[in-house]
């Protein structure tokens, strides 16, 4: 069955961000369990960045539609849980990396300033607020980029 | 590392072999007039359909639609927020001063936000229909914007535009196979928004465009206005809808769609402030300025206190 599990590991690997084209749910830190029984069963359980995220519904779909096409797959059940709380310490060092460079996105690790993706200078928040909940608005102290800032 | 042109030749052969102009470089005062109000009018849309989004949030159908028309005005009012940031870096106008002058209704936004929405249907239309006209836009700036910080803005804001065009295919999904009634609703949005989503490209463009010249712009609007129409007319039949083009005719020979003439008197008057909503939303946006100021003063004041 690891062959199956390895294989349905990797559809769901294949499922990008809605919002960040090219970037995996599963780097992002979303999957948290997935089952696959001897029958080919499946259970994944992701987590949400944030509760009310809008993106769940077309999550969930996306990750059940591409489970659904492996081959040797059974019933297929998808869902969101509680717990634990997503933060962004799961978030992988190669998928910040990837973000800052792709998207000018930083992530807010610790409790020092995030770094400007474009020159690595500090950054200084400037709205808490940015085009998602799970980011602020902030620029960078040497090159005036604006940046988005990911937190959790 | 600040940059300078001898001339507008030598600037012009910068841009023409792909060069990115970044915030501190000496840019001719054509070239920063023309990024930065095409900026700004990008700014004042994002800012005036995040409040019309906004007026939904009370009355969608259903937790699933109140979800998505959170989430869009949420984006819509952090993508007007960032480009605000990035057209006031460009030292023409402040941030405030662009928010007068889109108040005082001297400057310019979108045609369709100009217009009023009636119904749901009218919301799922403009999710569908004027969402993809406008990501269709951003995307031939974005390809091969010779303005940096716009261009890196903009990747961000496709992205979730895309997504948004999902909520709008998943909106349309839902009306389409629904009840009569729910059909009917939208038909009639869809003959109030067919013309004004389709006028959002503009007419054709002139032969010495500036934005085309200068590379903000990648595509002639009648380019992406023709993609449009071959995409949306065929899809709106499939699903049983009358598309509202008394003069609409099929070319079997080149395979295309003409929607024949096109009056853009209405888009004239859009862009004058005349438009059958313009008054009523230009005042709203600014009511809506003063009303919340408190909580920017309160979070301007959080800020200056040590924690």
């Amino acid at each position: 069955m690891i062959g199956l599990e390895l294989a349905v590991h990797a559809a769901i690997a294949s499922v990008d961000d809605p919002e960040y084209p090219g970037v995996s749910i599963v780097d992002l830190g979303l999957l948290e369990r997935l089952d696959v029984t001897d029958a080919g069963d499946v259970r994944v359980g992701l987590i949400p960045t944030f509760s009310g995220c809008p993106a769940l519904a077309m999550i969930r779909d996306d990750v059940l539609e591409a489970v659904d096409a492996v081959d040797g797959v059974g019933e297929v059940e998808v869902e969101w849980l509680r717990s634990p709380v997503w933060t962004v310490d799961r978030i992988g060092p190669e998928t910040r990396a990837l973000i800052g460079r792709e998207f000018t996105v930083a992530v807010r690790i610790g409790t020092g300033a995030p770094e400007c993706p474009r020159c690595g200078a500090p950054t200084t928040e400037e709205s808490m607020f940015g085009p998602s909940r799970c980011r602020s608005v902030n620029r960078c102290t040497a090159c005036a980029e604006t940046v988005e800032v990911m937190r959790s | 590392m600040t940059r300078t042109w001898a001339d507008m030749a030598a600037f012009e052969s910068f841009l023409d072999d792909g060069g990115i102009v970044e915030v501190d470089d000496h840019m001719p005062d054509e070239y920063r007039q023309a990024v930065f109000a095409f900026i700004e009018m990008h700014a004042n849309s994002e800012l005036m359909g995040g409040l019309t989004e906004r007026d939904w949030i009370p009355r969608t159908p259903g937790l699933r639609h109140k979800m998505s028309v959170l989430a869009k005005t949420q984006d819509e009012i952090g993508h007007g927020h960032l480009l605000y940031m990035v057209a006031a870096d460009m030292q023409i106008k402040t941030r405030e001063e662009m928010l007068e002058d889109l108040f005082a209704g001297k400057s310019r936004f979108h045609n369709v936000f100009h217009y009023q929405a009636v119904t749901w249907g009218d919301q799922v239309a403009i999710a569908f229909l004027v969402d993809a006209a406008a990501l269709a836009s951003q995307q031939a700036v974005f390809k091969n914007c010779s303005y940096g910080p716009y261009r890196r803005i903009l990747k961000r804001i496709i992205s979730e535009e895309g997504f948004h065009m999902r909520l709008g295919e998943d909106r349309m999904m839902r009306i389409a196979q629904g009840t009569d009634t729910q059909k009917e609703i939208f038909q009639g949005a869809l003959d109030r928004w067919f013309w004004p989503a389709l006028q959002l490209f503009g007419p054709d463009s002139k032969p010495d465009d500036v934005l085309l010249r200068w590379h903000i712009k990648s595509e002639r609007n009648e380019v992406l206005r023709d993609k449009w129409v071959q995409k949306f007319v065929p899809m709106l039949q499939s699903y049983g809808f009358t598309v509202p083009a008394p003069d609409l005719s099929y070319d079997e020979e080149a395979g295309k769609w003409d929607v024949g003439p096109i009056d853009w008197e209405p888009l004239k008057r859009t862009l004058a402030q005349g438009g059958p909503d313009s008054a009523r939303r230009i005042n709203e946006a600014k009511d809506n300025w003063e009303r919340t100021r408190w909580v920017r003063d309160a979070m301007d004041r959080a800020a200056t206190v040590p924690a």
